[in-house]
Parts: structure tokens; C-alpha cells; sequence
């Protein structure tokens, strides 16, 4: 450990910790800053985060020196605050303060640092800025506005140190100086909407969530990533029912700072077209009341013979479905949503909780297996989630069945198949614990209202346990304790360990 | 003293066929190579240099064989870069050494490599001097045939190559780790210290850099002694200068002299004073980036590092821009900052931004649009460059924006339109802040 003073304060911290880290943990906020990211390498060309080290005739900046025994820091001398207030300056002079159009506004870097550091008048005519391009696409998903750029290189260094494609660079010198890709070539790797989320500025901002909406009006829900097996922690950013963009959640264990550009994109399926919203019987909407009797006698414990999951449906979910199934729950077909996967987050396996069902040795099959078991059923069939009537041999199986009961929440093969369609929720739409492909179990929660008359998935499959006399809990509280006791889970899942730190914007 | 008396870097200038390795072996050439090599240790040529008082001849005047002397004792891979990047505007002594000797250069070279355990080393010349890179390479051809480069040199053991390189024209890769940066082949501009280069440089590897002219004062040193060197100059700046004089003198051009002899002799004795007609103004002593002194200050300096330092200024690189009292001191301010806003790498905010708001407000003033606060402006934008950067580019244009103001107000002052508007009112009343 290394004993040191910042403001007075006598801290410790373990050798070689950056002092901008030090002086983070000892004012309790950041000092200010635009290149800096603790995951990237240390460019040291924002210069905001001068502090001054007693000794030492300059002042010198945090982030490229590490921590020394008996060093004296001061973070908020009138020497560091001028600085700070000056460079500042320095990165605003060029700005377009085009604010009003920009869709980083309410969470940029240069907004917050100048309420906090500079709130000095202007002395730049606007005629005699520099001007750069503005708008310009240089990928699928991200846009550059050159004037709105400070040069921090965060972007240049992620395409370089954590993709390695090198796609992003800066050309030209001086304050012609310009970020941009090589002629003929574009930013188009899985991962980079990331530099959307580093950039502290509005220079690279998302095709996807440009003008939108004000990133005021949103409200954030901590939540899983449902696109593969990784399982990247995500903040789900909605309002009235709707859902904006994923950004990823800090944490060390599994994603880091980052998540896939592909991840980001499943929120578009909660609002897909042909969402299932009314439950309905060979083809007739009913209301739920009306259904009840039908599902109590298609579900008794003897008329239900085959019960079968998917990897998109929660712990919980399957936990039900398995005492549903009198402790047998198939797991679905092993070969469905498998894709390409990379070395660094995205995995082949495209489905979010594989992993729950092999803590419920739930087995999953090919389509002549299934298509074999729902053959055999001679009773009513239930199937959740998935779509295993994409399969041919499932499909002609379905057809010749008896009752199939269908738990989906868009319209596909499946549904259609089945007798019984009940809507049920989304990812997004309820609460609920994956498994990734580690075996680390992560709780989402809530981020948006079901849509029309669709249910939340566990309450529904307790609703049907009743009806057949079974004892259920009430709460999910109640259903989680219940499952960490009979599951013998490590984690209890009624306190399950968030992540608080969101990248993006200054803060990262 | 007159001129011609002191000759260790400026010899063989006017020798005939002085760059061609026959001369310069008649010339008594390559025989302190012979000596460091087949009779001392490298540490003993590195105690040498750093007993000769030798100091960086490239403008920032750290001394050699100190800096040599920070290579981690246990290193392996050592390199070693001979900066020939010559472009500090007034500067064009490293050019008469290459041009006229260039094995008195690539002597030293090898020498400090000896020193330095360097087994590779590279001399970085700027693209612009053609025929220069011409020369040395025919040098450095000329070595390895004699056996001076390459597999065990005079029979030592001791390894070297050496690469000519050619750089692009920007004036930031004469600053050392941009130089390193551009023979990376990455964009050149400087590396954020720590680390320095002479623990982490090339490659991450341990890397000496260092400028034409010291490097050639080396053979001169290990031939005659470090007492020798010494017994010209002054206590603190040992040995002789080129000093490369531009400006209306009588006799413009490069002069070697010992560090220390009054500036009054030199411009008199040497330089012959101002062509006729003209008047002494100013003289910018080393180089665009250093504080200009005006005549009378000038007149009471002697050319050495620490009596140029107490007037305000530094020896630099020893490139003197003598100014004529006909010169317009805002025009050639201009000139300035319009050379060092072209020439910021850019990736320092207050170097790339800062360069250009001064050179916009100085271009404005000079259109006669000059308002009244423009040279407060212009103050305050120097005191967000300086010191706040990675490499001393900022406080390069500072310097002479800053002393111009400082010793020749009246002529910005003459600029300012009375009537202009005042500037906008604070939208922030300071008592309304925290």
C-alpha cells in the first residue's frame, strides 16, 4: 500500500494506482477529464486533469503518473482550478454549441464540465470558428460530426487496444486536425456503438438513436443483454413504453465496458410487428376469464404430457414449467439460435439462458426427437417460448397432435400450430434471472408495460399450477426463496448483485 | 578574439572534399573512434562527455553524457537517433556540419553508440534537405566499406548499423519522441512522458536522442580531453557554439565561438553590424521559440546559457534572427504564429487551439480590426498554453508571442481601433457562482 495526501486527505491505495484514480476515490467525483478511460490506454491530450504535486515545478496531469509514497496532491488549488477553467476554454472555442440539435445534450462532457469548471464568458466570435464536416455516416451504425469533436482519441484507441481493427484515426494537425477512417473504408466492427458510448462529446453519435428523443426524458432499467450467452449487463433506456437503446453497464466480471452493436439491437423486438397480444383459441380471440376452464382441463396433471422450454425464458419461468411437467421439462432444440461468435463477447450460442437450463437438467433435443416425444404425448402439449415449429419434422408433428398449448409473444410457425395461443411477456417487459454461459446468474428487471392483454410469463404458469390444486407462492420473492432453497443456488436470488456504473458520457 | 580562432565543429568546413572519407582520414579522421574502441570501456566514454560539460546542442541544453547515463545499466536493445530534423525557424548549423563533414557527425555517432550500447542507430533528416540525405548516406556507404560500421568494428566486437532516415517535413518530429514516433511509422507527434526515452523510446525500448551538433563535438572531445573542451566557455557552458545568423548583418551565416564571449563582440567583430542603412531592433537569439530581446537588453548579453537565461531568454539552438528597426514587430509576429499554428500536432487542446486563436487574433489586428482587449486576449490565451502540454511546442509559440507584447506594446497598441465596441457583458455574475 502506498500512503499519500489529496486535498488534505491522508488515503492509501495499493501501489501503482493511477493518481487519477486516487484523486477519483478522494473527492468522491472525477476530476475533469475527456481522454481518460480506465479501461483504455493513457493518451494524456485532454490535459484537463492537472492537478498540482507539491514538489514538482509544473503542474502535471493525473491520469499518466502513478501514485508515489508521501505524495503531497492538491485537486482544487486556485492554480489547478485556472487550468482547468483555461483548457476548458481551450476545447470550446472551436465547439458549434449546436446543443439545441444534438442528441449527446443532457449527458456531454462539455455541458457538465463547463457548469462545473468553466463558466467563463465567451470571447470567440462564431464567424471566426473553424469549420468541419458535420454528419457524416462512416459506418453502419455511428455518425461523426467533426466540429463537436475535442480529439480525445478514446475512439481511435478503442478500434485499436479492445477490437483491434484500427478502423478510426486522426488526420491532419494542428486544429485542422480531423478523426476519421481511411479512404474507402468504414467503422463497421460488432462493437462499435462502444465508441458512441465513449465518445464524452456529441461527435459520434448512434444512426440508430439519433433524434429520437432528449436523453432527459429517459428512464433507465438495469438489465441482461438477451442477444447470446454471455449475458452482458445492459441499462435498458425507455419511456412511455418505449424503448430507445441499450447501453452497457460496467461490470469487470463479465462485459466490461462494452457490448455488441448486435445486443444493442434486440430492444427493436419488443416492438416488432406481429407481437402477440390477445390469447386466443383455434383462431378466436377470447378474453383470459373465458379461457380459464378450458386450460384447467388441458392441463390437469394427467391430460398434460409433454412440457417444453426454451433458452429465452427465465429461471423462474422454467422452474414452474418443470414442476408443471412433473419434474420432466424438455429443453427445446439444441440447434436453434447458433450463430458465429468472436474473442470477445459475443457468443455463438445466441440465446440468453442456456445456462438455467442446465441447472434444471432440462434437455434439449434435435427436431426428430422432439417431433418423436410430442408424437408419443397422446395428451396436451405446452410449449413456452422458442419457436420449434420452425423445424419441419416438429411442425408435422404439432399437426397431427391433439391440444398444443403455445406461451409466445410473436406471431411464428408455432403459434401457429397451436390451439391455445397465450401472449406473454418479453425480456424487457418482466423481471427475471439468466444464466450465462458461465454459470453466473444475473438478475433484469422491468423495463417497459406488457402489451394489450399479454401476461407476465411466471404468474401465468402459477395461475395453471393452481388450477390444478398446487400450492404456489404468491410474490417472486417468494417464488425465488422457495428456489434457492430447493435449487441448492450459491447466490441467493433475492439479492442478487447489481452493478451501478453506467458508462458514457463523462462519467466513464 | 576575432573570427576564425576557435575551430572544433567548423574545421573542415572549408576543406576541399572535406565530406569524403579519404580527406577526413587525412584529416586525422576516425582516430578517436580507434580510441574509444580498442582502449576504453563505454562507461569511460560516457564519464568523458559528461566531464566535458557538453550540453544539447538542439535548443533545450540538457547535458549529453547525463542523459546517456539514464539507459538502464542491464539493457539489451539500446537505439540511438541522430537528430538531423533541423527546423527551427532561423536554425541551419546541423546542415553545415552534414553538408561540409558529415563524418565528423557519423563519427560521434558510432562513438555514442559505443557508449550508449547502441547497436542500431538511425540519423533522422528532414525530407527537405534533399541533396543532404544524399551526402550522408554516401558517408555512411563509405564507412561500412572501411569497416568504421557493421560486424565487429576495428577489430572490437563491437556492432553497429546505421540507417539514414528521411522524414516528411513536419516540424513536431524534431522534437525527440515525435522523431521516435515517425520512424515508427505512426503519426509524428510527440509520446506523453513518463516514460522518457532513454528507458522506454523505440520500440519501448531504451533510446538516445540526441542533435547533430552535439554528437559531433564528440570525437573532438575523446581526441583532446574533456579539460580541453572545457577550457572554452564558461563554468556552466563548456566548449564552443555554431551559432547560424540570418538578418540585414553584413555578414550573415554560421559561426562557431566559445560559449560565453560577449554578444556586442559578436555582432561587431563577427557579424560587422547591420548592413548600411539599417538599425539594430531586436534580435530573437535561438531561434523562433525563444523571448526576443530588444538591441540595448541584447547588447549587455554574452552568448552562453545562464547570462542569456537571466536576460529572459535561452541560447536555444543557437539560431539568431537579428531584426532591423524597420521591421514591423506585429508583422513578424504574425509570421510566427501562423508558423507555429501550421506546425501543432494537434493532439495537445491547448497547443492545437491555442496556436490558432493567436494566430487569428494577431491576423485580425493586422487587418486593422484590432478591438480593445485583443492584447489582454491574446495574454490570456498564453496562459492556456503554457506548461500545460505533452511537449513544449505551446510554450514554444508563448514564448515570442508573449515577449513581443512584453517588450514592443506600442506597435499592438497602435492597432486597437478606439472606437470598437467593448466586448459582450458576463452573462455569469461572478457573485452568482459557488
Amino acid at each position: 500500500m502506498v500512503k499519500l495526501t489529496i486535498d488534505g486527505k491522508e488515503m492509501e491505495f495499493p501501489e501503482g494506482t493511477s493518481l487519477f484514480d486516487a484523486c477519483e476515490k478522494a473527492r468522491g467525483e472525477a476530476l475533469p477529464h475527456f481522454c481518460y478511460h480506465p479501461d483504455l490506454s493513457v493518451a494524456g491530450v485532454c490535459r484537463l486533469c492537472q492537478v498540482e504535486v507539491e514538489g514538482m515545478p509544473k503542474l502535471t496531469i493525473a491520469c499518466n503518473t502513478t501514485i508515489r509514497p508521501d505524495m503531497v496532491v492538491h485537486t482544487r488549488s486556485e492554480k489547478v482550478t485556472k487550468a482547468a477553467n483555461q483548457i476548458l476554454e481551450m476545447h470550446l472555442i472551436n465547439h458549434p454549441v449546436d446543443c439545441p440539435i444534438c442528441d449527446q445534450a443532457g449527458e456531454c462532457g462539455l455541458q457538465d464540465q463547463y457548469m462545473a469548471y468553466g463558466l467563463y464568458d465567451s470571447q470567440v466570435e462564431m464567424a471566426s470558428k473553424v469549420n468541419k464536416a458535420k454528419a457524416e455516416v462512416i459506418g453502419p451504425h455511428v455518425v461523426l460530426d467533426q466540429e463537436r469533436c475535442v480529439l480525445c482519441s478514446r475512439c481511435v484507441r478503442f478500434c485499436d487496444e479492445i477490437t483491434g481493427t484500427g478502423e478510426l484515426g486522426i488526420y491532419n494537425r494542428g486544429d485542422r486536425a480531423e478523426l476519421g477512417t481511411a479512404p474507402g473504408t468504414e467503422l463497421d466492427n460488432n462493437y462499435s456503438l462502444n465508441t458512441v458510448d465513449i465518445c464524452p462529446v456529441g461527435a459520434l453519435t448512434s444512426r440508430d438513436f439519433r433524434f429520437k428523443k432528449r436523453v432527459w426524458m429517459l428512464k433507465a432499467a438495469e438489465s441482461v443483454c438477451p442477444g447470446c450467452a454471455t449475458g452482458c449487463n445492459v441499462r435498458v433506456d425507455h419511456e412511455a413504453g418505449r424503448i430507445y437503446r441499450l447501453k452497457p453497464r460496467y461490470n469487470p466480471d463479465v462485459n466490461g465496458s462494452w457490448m455488441c452493436d448486435m445486443g444493442r439491437m434486440t430492444y427493436k423486438d419488443v416492438h416488432q410487428a406481429g407481437r402477440l397480444t390477445e390469447p386466443r383459441i383455434s383462431g378466436q380471440t377470447v378474453r383470459w376469464t373465458d379461457l380459464k376452464e378450458r386450460l384447467a382441463g388441458l392441463t390437469t396433471a394427467a391430460a398434460l404430457k409433454l412440457v417444453v422450454g426454451s433458452p429465452h425464458q427465465t429461471l423462474e419461468e422454467l422452474y414452474l414449467l418443470k414442476k408443471l411437467g412433473e419434474g420432466r421439462l424438455c429443453g427445446g432444440l439444441a440447434a436453434a439460435d447458433r450463430g458465429d461468435g468472436d474473442d470477445l463477447l459475443l457468443d455463438a450460442d445466441r440465446s440468453p439462458n442456456r445456462g438455467g437450463l442446465r441447472i434444471l437438467d432440462a434437455a434439449e433435443t434435435d427436431g426428430a426427437g422432439l417431433a418423436a416425444m410430442i408424437g408419443q404425448a397422446a395428451g396436451t402439449v405446452l410449449i413456452h417460448g422458442g419457436n420449434p415449429a420452425a423445424d419441419a419434422a416438429v411442425a408435422e408433428a404439432l399437426a397431427a397432435a391433439g391440444d398444443v398449448i403455445y406461451l409466445g409473444t410473436a406471431e411464428n410457425e408455432t403459434a401457429a400450430a397451436a390451439a391455445v395461443v397465450l401472449p406473454v411477456a418479453m425480456w424487457a417487459e418482466k423481471p427475471g434471472v439468466f444464466v450465462n454461459k458461465d454459470g453466473r446468474l444475473q438478475e433484469f428487471k422491468q423495463a417497459v408495460a406488457r402489451q394489450g392483454n399479454a401476461r407476465e410469463d411466471w404468474r401465468l404458469l402459477a395461475e395453471i399450477l393452481e388450477l390444478r390444486g398446487q400450492d404456489v407462492p404468491g410474490s417472486l420473492k417468494g417464488l425465488r426463496e422457495e428456489m434457492t432453497a430447493s435449487l441448492e443456488l450459491e447466490v441467493d436470488l433475492n439479492r442478487m448483485p447489481g452493478s451501478g456504473f453506467v458508462p458514457g458520457g463523462v462519467n466513464a | 578574439m576575432s573570427p576564425g580562432d576557435t575551430k572544433i565543429l567548423s574545421a573542415r568546413f572549408d576543406r576541399t572534399d572535406g565530406h569524403r572519407l579519404d580527406v577526413y582520414e587525412q584529416d586525422g579522421g576516425y582516430k578517436a573512434l580507434r580510441l574509444a574502441l580498442t582502449g576504453m570501456k563505454p562507461a569511460e566514454v560516457t564519464a568523458v562527455v559528461k566531464e566535458s560539460g557538453l550540453r544539447g546542442r538542439g535548443g533545450a541544453g540538457f547535458p549529453t553524457g547525463v542523459k546517456w547515463g539514464f539507459v538502464p545499466k542491464d539493457a539489451e536493445d539500446v537505439y540511438f537517433f541522430v537528430n538531423a530534423d533541423e527546423s527551427e525557424p532561423g536554425t541551419f548549423k546541423d546542415r553545415y556540419c552534414l553538408d561540409y563533414d558529415p563524418h565528423m557527425t557519423l563519427e560521434g555517432t558510432i562513438i555514442s553508440c559505443y557508449a550508449v550500447g547502441a547497436k542500431l542507430a538511425f540519423i533522422y533528416i528532414r525530407g527537405e534537405f534533399g541533396w543532404l540525405i544524399d551526402r550522408v548516406q554516401k558517408a555512411v556507404d563509405e564507412a561500412y566499406a572501411a569497416g568504421y560500421l557493421g560486424r565487429d568494428i576495428l577489430g572490437s566486437g563491437f556492432d553497429l548499423d546505421v540507417i539514414v532516415h528521411k522524414g516528411a517535413g513536419a516540424y513536431i518530429c524534431g522534437e525527440e519522441t515525435g522523431l521516435i514516433n515517425s520512424v515508427e511509422g505512426v503519426k509524428g507527434q510527440p509520446k506523453i512522458k513518463p516514460p522518457f526515452p532513454a528507458v522506454s523510446g523505440f520500440l519501448d525500448k531504451p533510446t538516445i536522442v540526441n542533435n547533430v551538433e552535439s554528437v559531433a563535438a564528440v570525437p573532438w572531445i575523446l581526441n583532446h580531453g574533456a579539460a580541453a573542451y572545457k577550457a572554452f566557455g564558461t563554468e556552466k557552458s563548456a566548449g564552443t557554439k555554431l551559432w547560424s545568423v540570418s538578418g540585414p548583418v553584413k555578414n550573415p551565416g554560421v559561426y562557431e565561438v566559445p560559449l560565453g564571449i560577449p554578444f556586442r563582440e559578436f555582432f561587431n567583430d563577427y557579424l560587422g553590424g547591420m548592413v548600411d542603412g539599417e538599425d539594430l531592433k531586436a534580435v530573437i537569439v535561438g531561434g523562433s521559440s525563444v523571448p526576443v530581446l530588444p538591441a540595448d537588453e541584447m547588447m549587455s548579453c554574452n552568448l552562453d546559457y545562464e547570462s542569456l537565461s537571466s536576460a529572459g531568454t535561452m541560447l536555444g539552438s543557437g539560431g539568431m534572427i537579428i531584426i532591423p528597426a524597420s521591421c514591423d514587430m506585429v508583422e513578424l509576429i504574425q509570421v510566427l504564429m501562423h508558423f507555429y499554428y501550421d506546425e501543432s500536432c494537434g493532439q495537445c487542446t491547448p497547443c492545437r487551439e491555442g496556436t490558432g486563436w493567436l494566430h487569428r487574433i494577431v491576423k485580425k489586428m493586422r487587418r486593422g480590426e484590432g478591438t480593445t482587449g485583443d492584447i489582454d486576449l491574446l495574454e490570456h490565451v498564453c496562459n492556456g498554453m503554457a506548461g500545460l502540454t505533452i511537449c513544449p511546442l505551446s510554450d514554444a509559440a508563448v514564448m515570442p508571442m508573449r515577449s513581443f507584447i512584453e517588450k514592443f506594446r506600442p506597435e499592438f497598441e497602435a492597432l486597437i481601433k478606439e472606437t470598437a465596441p467593448a466586448g459582450p457583458q458576463s452573462r455569469w455574475p461572478r457573485g452568482e457562482q459557488e
